[in-house]
């Protein structure tokens, strides 16, 4: 894994300096367009301060080698900060909101899945599936923009952003518990109804799957009830495409979906990392490519483990081997 | 039963479609209705003027707000008395409606340090200030200046007493500081500014202003040549001439040594002496503790959730009763992604006051009761709302001789229906004219807005003809010699929001009905400004802006690689020659007058020859205009006092700051 992660690492680097211009030429425009008059030189001088007018190689290995040793992420020409500061300071709302995002689809995938494949085409199998579809066809951010109109015309109050003013700076209290699980319906509606479909529909097959195999016979006709049937076996066996794609959730759960997030305006590290692609910001860029890979190979040793633990099978496949 | 169900659920689905779009129609007309009852008359540029007053400030009996009375009380704060300049220097600022009352929080939403210089044009405090109209400055941080015959000679005058945020004294010595530590040893990244030099008439020859003490409060500025609008020019160039040198001389490099300026780089968290240098020095508002004369001082850091601008304890202007200045307690501007987002929390009635495009002007209208706010409609300096220019100093040869000929852009002009243009593109609040100096601005001229502003498809195809550019067999004009002829016309997006296209796509329509081939290209703002810098763009959507050619001509007078109409004249301008190409004709006659105005000795001459640039723009209109200036619509939250409904809207004014905002109030 660690030579695929340095690979991945070189092509990030390279990738982000593809566009036309660098830095430089984005903060020129921004100061252009804030009426400030730039000379020669001062780019000039912009480009040696930022180091941007060394050669490729040498920005890599000079990156790679202040991560290496120092845990140096280096530093982001946008906000004028470390790196390591930009990303840190949204960490925690947006582990929080998409931690929660996660919780509610697989909680409400997973039983109206369930349900669905034992209740095959009951009223009940259609509506979940019509809603389900529903969520899925919708972009995320139309619905969040129409949620938010909803609930300023019902009402009165948009309910944008984490948590209402007067509780930003405030200390925890009931109150601005209360607050922010308002302020995380919408988020959570809108973005847990996109992923639950697939996994409604997936649940659903996987079940009716399971259902017609010999083993749920024999359970049967040897008297075992019908809960422990459907609990020990075939929920277990239809799990098994779900563990292994839980993994692949973990980059969602730190880039935080980012266009409703900015829809929204919640404080999650999605629109930084759009803002700082666009800007060419190369080093928060890059550091942020470079977790996500990272993160997405992680991530695939998590479902391997969860996916080991929930099927024996593997487990026995590998000790007889 | 399956079957019956799933056709009730499809036509279900389909009334609700239905169902919906009839509602659509049902608010248009309830929309459309509301515009009739709205006057959508243009704006003119005149100003609300504020109140006249006359105040014997020697009199006055200083107040404050009560949070300062409390600190006074405990002895936190000094007194009032102490903390502002002494009686007869303090400044009294007119209101635009009434004497207001302390308290309240005014709520701007911002992206954060993006939009960094909003605030700073909100809280700008400048070493002589923009009057109302534009016609000149006036006094502010200064209090006033004597001038010698020649021009060349400078004595401003400052306030005795006034103090900087931090409570230490505002002194001559904060200016001299400035100019010789600071701006001549260029410690923020810029090198000195046009206004600090002055021309000689005669060689071309430009050399840097003396700036000396002569006592605590009065500075001499002195120059080698005559600089008749070093005043004006200064409050364009640089606003503030001063700097707390308290503060400044303990982490200048060249002062304490760059050991110590890079350990005072690390303490404030900035990465390398040039970024101090550049954010204690240039950016400074946004740099928390460093010392400003501003009304309001940044105490959060720019990406908090809430950054808070409070009051400043040292203020030093006074309402005509005495009361100290700021009313408002502070600014509270909540980090928000994406423009997008400002006005769903502004009809929601979150915000107290901002500036909206004309396409939002419906939206507002209908929301003014749930949101509680009024709106209304400021100018700007624009020439036009929607406009074309070609480059006239395009590299390709044949191209060139096509823009650069005046029937070409007449052509060009009088091939589009501008009425049906503006009904489209502005929902008919605006109207179809040339691009012209705005009325209410120095240098207007009545009846250039009707300048080759009639649709006349005809003459638009004769025009061509003779030019010699005949139409293909494909209905396309081709080049005299035959070559099929494109045009790509640039679109920069500025940001990912708002209508980019329709305009575009409509002028497109009108220029290839009388035979051009036309492409739009959209490109983003950072390859845009590539294509600028190289004289990559061919023709672009621009509308330049400005409001005296004197002082801030760069938009139509090529004196930098700045726009793209002007190809690389600009760059040759600025670099003297080294690089870019040496203009000829009418466009080297921009740069010949702009260098009279520059060394000009009294302002007469600067009036003669700003004027002359102006008339050269009608004569060859370079810049072609489709629809009238885009007025800036205004929402004002109902309790928010002292807004003038009137006001030059522009960069030069300091867009919001322009509306002084020390001056204005919550009240019922």
């Amino acid at each position: 894994m660690v030579p695929l992660v340095f690979v991945t690492s070189m092509v990030v680097f390279a990738v982000i300096q593809l566009p036309p211009g660098d830095y430089v030429t984005t903060y020129i425009a921004t100061l252009q367009a804030e009426g400030e008059a730039v000379d020669q030189k001062i780019i000039e001088d912009l480009r040696e301060e930022y180091g941007l007018d060394q050669s490729l190689p040498v920005q890599y290995f000079k990156w790679m080698k202040n991560i290496v040793t120092k845990g140096d992420f280096g530093y982001s020409f946008s906000y004028n900060k470390p790196v390591n500061d930009v990303i840190g300071e949204r960490m925690a709302s947006t582990l929080l909101i998409s931690g929660l995002t996660m919780i509610f689809t697989y909680v409400v995938a997973i039983p109206i899945g369930i349900y669905s494949a034992l209740h095959q085409y009951s009223i009940g199998d259609y509506i979940a599936t019509i809603i389900g579809f529903l969520g899925m066809a919708t972009p995320n951010f139309l619905l969040a923009i129409l949620l938010m109109f909803a609930s300023f015309k019902w009402f009165g109050d948009p309910m944008m952003g984490l948590m209402s003013m007067e509780y930003i700076d405030a200390p925890m209290s009931i109150a601005k518990f209360l607050d922010i699980c308002k302020h995380l319906i919408i988020p959570v509606i809108v973005i847990g109804t996109g992923g639950t479909c697939g996994l409604i529909r997936v649940m659903r097959g996987q079940m009716l799957d399971e259902l017609d195999q010999q083993y749920v016979l024999t359970g049967r006709s040897k008297g075992l009830e019908e809960k422990k049937i459907r609990r020990k076996y075939i929920v277990r066996a239809a799990l098994n495409p779900i563990a292994s794609s839980i993994g692949w959730n973990l980059t969602k759960i730190f880039s935080g979906s980012t266009i409703t997030a900015i829809v929204l305006n919640l404080p999650t590290q999605g629109p930084i990392m759009l803002g700082a692609l666009r800007n060419q910001d190369m080093y928060l860029a890059g550091t942020w490519l470079l977790f996500m890979s990272v993160l997405t190979m992680v991530g695939t040793l998590i479902s391997d483990i969860v996916l080991a633990w929930i099927d024996p099978r593997i487990r026995l496949m590998d000790s007889r081997m | 039963m399956k079957k019956g169900l799933a056709l009730f659920i499809v036509l279900a689905l389909m009334i609700s479609m239905f169902a919906g779009c009839s509602n659509n129609n049902n608010s248009a007309e309830a929309s459309g209705s509301e515009q009739e009852s709205v006057t959508t008359e243009q704006t003119t540029g005149e100003v609300q003027e504020t109140q006249k007053v006359e105040v014997d400030t020697e009199t006055l009996i200083l107040s404050e707000a009560p949070e300062l009375a409390e600190k006074v009380g405990t002895g936190e704060l000094p007194a009032v008395e102490e903390r502002m300049p002494k009686l007869e220097d303090i400044m009294i600022e007119p209101v635009f409606d009434s004497i207001g009352q302390y308290g309240g929080d005014l709520r701007f939403p911002w992206r954060g340090k993006k939009d960094k210089w909003t605030l700073e044009k909100m809280t700008e405090e400048a070493l002589f200030r923009f009057k109302l109209d534009g016609s000149g400055v006036e006094p502010n941080v200064a209090k006033g200046y004597d001038v010698n015959e020649d021009a060349t000679e400078y004595m401003i005058y400052l306030r005795e007493g006034m103090k900087w945020s931090d409570g230490v004294a505002f002194t001559a010595d904060d200016i001299v500081f400035y100019y010789n530590e600071m701006v001549l040893k260029e410690t923020f990244g810029k090198s000195p500014y046009n206004c600090y030099y002055s021309v000689n008439p005669e060689t071309g020859e430009k050399t840097l202003a003396d700036v000396t003490k002569v006592d605590d409060y009065t500075v001499k500025v002195k120059f080698a040549d005559s600089s008749v609008l070093f005043l004006e020019r200064l409050a364009i160039d640089n606003k503030w001439m001063f700097a707390p040198k308290h503060y400044m001389e303990q982490l200048l490099p060249h002062i304490v040594g760059e050991a110590e300026a890079m350990k005072k780089a690390e303490e404030m968290g900035f990465s390398d002496i040039k970024t101090l240098g550049k954010y204690t020095g240039y950016y400074y508002w946004i740099v928390q503790d460093r010392p400003t004369l501003r009304p309001w001082l940044l105490k959060t850091d720019t990406e908090a959730a809430v950054a808070r601008w409070e009051r400043n304890p040292y203020y030093f202007k006074a309402d005509a009763e005495g009361k100290q200045l700021p009313y408002i307690n502070s600014i509270v501007c909540q980090k928000i992604e994406s423009s997008d987002n400002i006005i769903l929390e502004s009809i929601a009635g979150n915000v107290d006051i901002n500036v909206f495009e004309l396409t939002d002007f419906t939206l507002l209208m209908e929301n003014r009761d749930a949101g509680d706010f009024r709106v209304t409609q400021w100018s700007g300096t624009d020439w036009a709302g929607n406009a074309v220019v070609f480059n006239q100093g395009v590299e390709d040869v044949k191209l060139r001789e096509v823009f650069t000929d005046i029937r070409f852009r007449e052509a060009m002009s009088v091939a589009v229906d501008r009425v049906e243009l503006a009904a489209l593109v502005t929902d008919d609040l605006g109207s179809g004219q040339q691009a012209s100096v705005p009325e209410g601005l120095v240098n207007f001229k009545e009846g250039w807005a009707d300048k080759w502003s009639d649709y006349d498809v005809e003459r638009a195809n004769t025009l061509l003809d003779e030019m010699g550019m005949a139409k293909g067999s494909d209905g396309f004009r081709t080049y005299k010699d035959g070559s099929d002829f494109e045009l790509n016309i640039f679109q920069i997006e500025i940001d990912s929001t708002s209508e980019m296209g329709e305009f575009e796509a409509l002028i497109k329509k009108y220029y290839e009905a009388v035979g051009i081939k036309t492409n739009i290209k959209v490109v983003d703002s950072t390859y845009g400004e590539e294509l600028i810098q190289s004289n990559g763009i061919v023709a672009q959507t621009f509308v330049p802006a400005l409001f005296n050619v004197a002082l801030r001509p760069d938009n139509i007078v090529p004196i930098r690689n700045y726009r793209s109409w002007y190809g690389s004249y600009g760059l040759y301008y600025s670099t003297h020659g080294e690089q870019g190409e040496k203009p000829e004709g009418d466009i080297a006659l921009l740069q010949e007058y702009y260098n009279i105005i520059q060394s000009a000795t009294d302002k007469e001459v600067v009036d003669e020859y700003s004027q002359k640039i102006i008339d050269l723009h009608e004569k060859n209109q370079w810049i072609i205009g489709y629809t009238s200036p885009k007025p800036r619509i205004v929402l004002v939250k109902n309790n928010l006092k002292n807004v003038p409904s009137k006001l030059i809207y522009c960069d030069e004014f300091r867009g919001y700051g322009h509306s002084k905002l020390q001056q204005y109030y919550f009240g019922n």
